[in-house]
């Protein structure tokens, strides 16, 4: 596989390759299902999450037993060398107003796999405050009944919570998080290859191909 | 209106409608009939609400209960040899999670 990340130094890539960067903002439920699923393509993750590992995770999440208590960036990045020698940048830090810009730098692909409003703004102020920057957009409902995958142009964010509690976390989801995922990742693959962005919107009734 | 294609009757939608569908408590259906696209969200809600109340929605049980004010209504045009007609859905909200970031200042980055 690809040796992009060879070398680190205070976290930071010190060598450089004509592969396109793609950002992943969130891995926890959509987010680490995305990258596996992205493992084959010739590009340079970078992940971008604070939260760790918790026991309820490993249930619908692509996080192990043996991650628990670790930063899912790390674990992450542990588990994709260790399974399909692919190597990552894990970024174990919240995205806040004050780094967004530092964090989001140097992407060719921002895909933001959120589960609240709050953030996705942070994102999407970045996108449109000028950067240009492709960003494929996640997000799922808290039944784990409706999944959309929108590009940026498209995107409306939601406003105000359908519930005040994280869901995800039982494994019953977890097909219907993945099939949102594997979509997202259909959808930067076109991407990348093709500069064509496609949307979908996945229901019990199947999938809609939205553009 | 329906038509005769291939042997199946196949549900032709005008231009200037749209068919409608939604899901609802894990469930998916969608209205027996088109409506015209560029109804107001709250008319769809309500549409959908009363089917649903009543059990026209098949695919959804018949719940009386039914609160649809929360919903999200999304309206598609035609893609071109995928779906040839307008297609509106009624969704759940996708923003669950509390806010995890902090936002350290509101200046527009």
């Amino acid at each position: 596989m690809f040796d992009y990340f060879s070398k680190f130094e205070n976290g930071l890539s010190t060598t450089r390759s004509m592969a396109k960067q793609v950002t992943v903002v969130g891995v926890g439920a959509l987010g680490s299902h995305f990258v596996q699923f992205m493992r084959s393509e010739d590009v340079r993750f970078k992940l971008i999450d604070h939260d760790r590992v918790e026991s309820k995770n490993t249930l619908a999440q692509f996080h192990g037993k043996p991650s628990l208590g670790k930063f899912k960036t790390q674990a992450l990045q542990s588990t994709m060398n260790m399974l399909f020698a692919v190597k990552m940048e894990p970024i174990a830090n919240k995205l806040t107003s004050d780094n967004v810009t530092q964090l989001l730098s140097g992407a060719d692909l921002i895909v933001d796999c959120l589960d609240n409003a709050e953030a996705r703004r942070l994102i999407q102020q970045y996108v449109r405050a000028g950067y240009g920057t492709p960003c494929l957009h996640g997000a799922v409902d808290a039944e784990g009944s409706f999944g959309r995958v929108v590009w940026d142009e498209v995107f409306t964010i939601d406003s105000g919570s359908a519930s005040d509690t994280p869901t995800c976390e039982g494994g019953e989801n977890l097909p219907f998080i993945a099939s949102v995922a594997a979509f997202m990742a259909r959808s930067a693959q076109t991407f990348l290859r093709t500069n064509v962005r496609m949307g979908y919107q996945i229901s019990p009734g199947g999938v809609v191909i939205t553009r | 209106m329906d038509q005769v294609f291939e042997g199946q009757m196949v549900r032709v939608i005008p231009p200037h409608q749209a068919r409608v569908e939604v899901t609802y408590r894990r469930a998916h259906g969608e209205l027996p009939d088109a409506v015209t696209f560029d109804a107001s969200d709250e008319e769809i809600r309500g549409w959908l609400t009363e089917a649903i109340r009543t059990g026209g929605i098949p695919g959804i049980a018949a719940d009386p209960t039914v609160n649809l004010n929360d919903y999200v209504v999304d309206r598609f045009a035609p893609v071109p040899g995928v779906r040839e007609h307008n297609l509106i859905q009624t969704r759940p909200k996708t923003e669950f999670g509390r806010c995890l970031i902090t936002l350290v200042n509101s200046r527009t980055v």
